[in-house]
């Protein structure tokens, strides 16, 4: 069974067609980078993916359950227990420090676990940053602590939106290796993007345009 | 406390310490908010008690005389006064009016405490200086004008009686006696020799009177007897004063005592006015002060929506937003109300003590209906933009900018 | 460039700098509240205490300066009176307007089925009419203001333009009880020069003397004295400021004033300087303050007058406080946008001159729109409490445009000092 499938999925918002009858299956454990120039859809098609909007119309089907038709309440609910985000511009609490911010995630899905929060951080490399505010991390830093929250309730997907875009390159490829050592572990990531740099390290890129899926193909540079 | 309430109170607490700036800003606007609360609220109820002691300056609201055709003993008198309460007494002076002739011209002395006389007569306007004992007298201006006297002067009054077989001659120190040719009746021309220590200026029929010691005016008319009149000053609401009228008329019986409605009339109509207008000010000021809190608070939760939006994409659920933002809230108008009723209540005293000089009243009810009321007032101010913004679509805040 | 970058803030920006706007306004309209009622709440409380009475009494000279003044042979002028059509002068004295009411009042003693009783002709609500060098001067007066603490037991207030002829009399209510007459009844009082029969049109309980008294229109004691046109005394009512050391000096004599000093004094309506101008107006009649009613009304007003501006002084550092709270952290807030500016260049003085420009006209339109919020309310309290408009003072417009521009100035500081403390990097890395 396939992790999530859109099935003729269209997004109206009045005469405009952000998405138009797409069609997209992610496998678990797969790396899908979503391509296209801004105003294609990735945007509309990420947040139905990541469950915080619903379908004009078609079905999205994510682990065997169709969800759009779900209320609002049981969408959140859905949310937050099977999907990760990691969003370009972090999105950190600023008054929070790094373990706290990454202990809100937990808050709102289950327990908050000092420990696990930590060996969280661990994972992205800032265990000696974990009580630095938002404001005394580099821009890199923070995106780390955006990743280890969106790890930290074992998501069934990582979602990601420009997560380089307000980047360097050096930060750029630390984001990029996680997602690798991710993948490895057998995670499942669609990374919405429009930097090819970033799409080109993915599995399987998606191209969208005018809210048409115009190619999905497996990338063959893709490395393991 | 299992770990869930734990971390609720650690992002609670991080907000208020790390947003220092922005808290310290919402929490100035609550404190101002509740110290003008606390504070016009205290002067609103002790205006009425501090204005009536300055109303007092109308002299005495409340005079007794006989009730017959007799005087007002001294019993009567200490029992009459004894029925006020204390705090509320201004004073009492009684007096005696007796005829008498200076410089072969008919006036009236007036037999008076010295001591107490400025409590019931403040507005009374003395050159020179008060009597301070017997052979000593206060000379009304209009009194003074006709007989040509000034201050320093020495003045006789005059008494003259009949000699009876009863009349005890030893008890007089200064007399002449004469018989009336006609007659053959004995007559005695008391004199008592008193110094002007001062001229009396009132506007009114005062002016007309000499003052003198009770003692004096007994030696001088060789009776001892009750006082004609006795003026008492009560700082009290005419309703208040109706109720000590109607206990000491049925109690005291040689007593009958009167409202001067000149005076309580008046001051009543006045001091409604004042309070109504302090009442009216204090309304309008909190009124548009809550507004300013409120467009604060309103300002405060307005620049978070962006926080508010991440968190429903962490998957929390609207009310526990809500409960997270109304207590932080919540707890800033605690904290604001406490300051703000404290800082109030000193402030309120401040006032007293330059207006009236005399402390306020410490009302305890104020302090807890100040802080509910900056509870409230911050919780509404809260409340309305923390539902407008859960009710966002978090990918569209996320997205924003 | 700057003029577009401004209009970008408003277009943009127009929430928060409508908020800001709308708690200057709120301030302003608290200021231009308070500081018009405070200004004005001497005036008012002062008209309330004329239910206390007359203030001045006008009594005729002493003989001994009537006789100087007068030739005593002059058989005509009765020393212990006063001419009743000269009491229209007081209606052209420089303080005429704070003149609230007068009367004459004569009183004499005649006999009343036997026994001894006070009778007092006065006017009631007297039409009066006078005419000085050309212009007429008229107006209702009478004791009815000058004796307002009196409950009418019984029929009513004499209205003496109504009624026909002048034989009514009002009866105190002690007096009333003694000798069992109640409105409407005819009571014939005898006087030395002959008896009056009066009709009595009302019973009053004034809980003084009084009580014991009848009033009568004065042209009856008139009669009954011999002493046609003449009174004995007047009682003024008069609003008066509370006397301070000018007015003590004055009052001693106020030939010893210096010349400045006495035109200050003659033109502040001090009790003593309207005494000295009722004398002036009608040289054979000696004016003084009631010193129980002039006194007190002083010390009220002040202790009012002080309690107002205590609370103005309140609201307004209140109202300050809100106000530049709001501007810092308005302009907070917009740190990332300015240090975005700064970013690309912009030298250290042009942000603050942004900022407070746009700070400004937000300010002034709220200010602007707060005066007249603040209008409306105090004429809401002028109206609640004292049934009558407050006015306005020009004044108070300056007091607030001045604090308001002030109160914007120093709210922007911290925000402004933070600003220039800013690292672009900083900000634009940060979380927002």
């Amino acid at each position: 069974m396939s992790l999530l499938e859109l099935k003729d999925v269209s997004k109206v918002y009045g005469e405009l067609h952000a998405l138009d009858k797409a069609n997209l299956t992610v496998e678990k454990g797969e790396w899908i980078a979503i391509m296209g120039p801004s105003g294609s859809g990735k945007s509309t098609m990420m947040n139905i993916i990541g469950c915080m909007d619903r379908p004009t119309s078609g079905q999205v089907i994510f682990d065997g359950r169709d969800i759009s038709k779900e209320s609002r309440k049981k969408l959140t609910e859905f949310h937050r227990d099977k999907i990760g985000l990691v969003f370009q511009q972090f999105h950190l609490i600023n008054y929070l420090n790094a373990v706290e911010n990454v202990m809100v995630a937990q808050y709102y899905h289950s327990m908050p676990d000092e420990k696990e929060a930590l060996e969280a951080l661990e994972r992205v490399g800032l265990k000696d940053r974990a009580r630095h505010l938002p404001s005394q991390l580099s821009g890199g830093e923070q995106q780390r602590v955006c990743i280890a929250r969106a790890l930290i309730n074992s998501p069934q997907l990582i979602l990601a939106d420009e997560p380089t875009g307000n980047l360097d390159e050096a930060n750029e490829n630390i984001v990029l290796d996680i997602f690798k050592q991710l993948h490895k572990e057998g995670t499942s990531l669609v990374v919405v993007t429009h930097d090819p740099e970033v799409g080109e390290v993915a599995q399987r890129i998606v191209r969208l345009e005018h809210g048409k899926i115009v190619s999905d193909k497996k990338n063959e540079n893709f490395t393991e | 406390m299992n770990k869930k309430q734990r971390m609720f109170i650690r992002m609670v607490v991080a907000s208020l310490i790390r947003r220092r700036s922005r808290m310290i800003v919402a929490l100035l606007a609550i404190v101002v908010g509740a110290t003008i609360l606390s504070g016009l609220g205290m002067i609103y109820y002790d205006v009425p008690r501090q204005m009536s002691a300055q109303f007092r300056s109308y002299g005495a609201n409340i005079i007794f005389t006989p009730s017959g055709d007799g005087y007002v003993s001294e019993e009567d008198l200490d029992q009459g006064v004894s029925i006020f309460k204390k705090e509320e007494l201004e004073g009492f002076t009684p007096y005696r009016y007796e005829n008498s002739n200076i410089h072969n011209l008919p006036v009236t002395l007036a037999g008076t405490d010295f001591d107490s006389v400025m409590k019931t007569s403040p507005y009374w306007h003395i050159s020179g200086r008060l009597p301070m004992g017997d052979g000593e007298t206060l000379v009304g201006a209009k009194a003074a004008e006709k007989l040509g006297l000034d201050i320093g002067d020495s003045v006789s009054a005059q008494n003259s009686f009949m000699i009876t077989e009863d009349t005890d001659l030893t008890k007089i120190p200064d007399y002449e006696i004469y018989t009336d040719p006609e007659t053959g009746e004995k007559y005695c021309d008391h004199l008592l020799e008193m110094q002007v220590t001062g001229i009396l200026e009132t506007g009114g029929p005062e002016e007309e009177y000499i003052y003198t010691t009770f003692h004096d005016i007994s030696s001088l008319t060789l009776s001892e007897r009750g006082y004609d009149i006795v003026e008492v000053s009560v700082a009290a609401m005419q309703d208040r004063l109706k109720d000590y009228i109607k206990t000491i008329n049925s109690n005291v019986s040689g007593i009958s005592s009167k409202l001067v409605k000149r005076v309580t009339a008046s001051e009543s109509t006045v001091l409604t006015k004042l309070e109504s207008l302090v009442f009216i000010v204090t309304l309008v000021v909190l009124a548009l002060t809550m507004i300013c809190v409120a467009t604060t608070m309103t300002a405060v939760i307005a620049e978070r929506r962006r926080e508010i939006g991440l968190r429903k994409a962490l998957g929390a659920l609207n009310s526990s937003i809500i409960a997270e933002f109304m207590s932080e809230g919540l707890l800033l108008g605690g904290v604001g109300g406490i300051i703000g009723a404290v800082l109030g209540y000193f402030f309120a005293d401040v006032v007293s003590m330059n207006v009236f000089s005399s402390s306020i009243t410490f009302r305890p009810l104020l302090i807890p209906i100040t802080i509910a009321a900056s509870v409230l007032v911050t919780g509404l101010a809260c409340l309305i933009p923390i539902r407008s913004a859960v009710d966002v679509d978090p990918a569209l805040v996320l997205k924003g900018e | 460039m700057f003029f577009r970058m401004i209009r970008g803030t408003f277009a943009r920006q127009w929430k928060k700098m409508l908020m800001i706007a709308l708690t200057v306004a709120l301030g302003a309209s608290i200021a231009t509240a308070m500081l018009n009622v405070m200004l004005d709440v001497g005036d008012k409380i002062n008209e309330e205490l004329k239910t206390y009475g007359s203030n001045i009494t006008v009594i005729p000279q002493s003989e001994a300066v009537m006789n100087k003044l007068y030739d005593v042979e002059n058989d005509e002028i009765k020393a212990e009176y006063i001419q009743e059509e000269k009491l229209g002068e007081l209606m052209t004295i420089f303080w005429a307007n704070n003149i609230t009411d007068f009367a004459p009042l004569t009183d004499t003693t005649v006999t009343l089925n036997g026994s001894d009783v006070r009778l007092i002709g006065s006017w009631f609500d007297h039409h009066l009419e006078f005419v000085k060098k050309g212009t007429t001067y008229q107006r209702d007066t009478g004791i009815i203001n000058l004796r307002s603490w009196w409950d009418i037991t019984d029929g009513k207030w004499m209205d003496e333009q109504k009624l026909d002829g002048d034989k009514y009399a009002m009866i105190g209510a002690e007096l009333a009880k003694e000798k069992n007459l109640s409105a409407g009844n005819k009571i014939t009082v005898n006087g030395e020069k002959g008896a009056e029969e009066l009709t009595i049109v009302g019973v009053y309980e004034s809980g003084d003397d009084e009580d014991q008294c009848i009033y009568t229109t004065l042209p009856v004691v008139q009669r009954l004295t011999d002493s046609s046109g003449l009174f004995k005394k007047a009682e003024v009512s008069a609003i008066t400021s509370p006397d301070d050391e000018l007015a003590v000096k004055a009052a001693k004599n106020p030939s010893l004033l210096s010349g400045d000093e006495y035109d200050l004094w003659y033109c502040t309506a001090y009790v003593s300087s309207i005494c000295f101008q009722i004398q002036e107006a009608i040289p054979e009649a000696s004016a003084a303050a009631v010193r129980q009613i002039a006194d007190s009304e002083g010390k009220i007003l002040e202790k009012t007058e002080l309690l107002m501006s205590l609370i103005t002084l309140m609201s307004l550092i209140g109202a300050t406080l809100g106000i530049s709270n709001l501007v810092t952290s308005g302009v907070m807030e917009r740190s990332a946008e300015l240090a975005l500016l700064k970013a690309v260049g912009a030298a250290n003085s042009q942000i603050p001159r942004l900022v407070l420009t746009e700070i400004m006209i937000t300010s002034v339109i709220g200010a602007a729109a707060g005066y007249f919020i603040g209008y409306a309310f105090a004429q809401i309290i002028g109206h609640t409490v004292f049934s009558s408009s407050i006015e306005m003072s020009g004044i108070v417009a300056l007091i607030v445009a001045v604090l308001i521009i002030a109160v914007t100035l120093v709210g922007c500081i911290p925000a402004i000092r933070m600003l220039l403390r800013l690292r672009p990097s900083e900000v634009l890395h940060g979380a927002h």
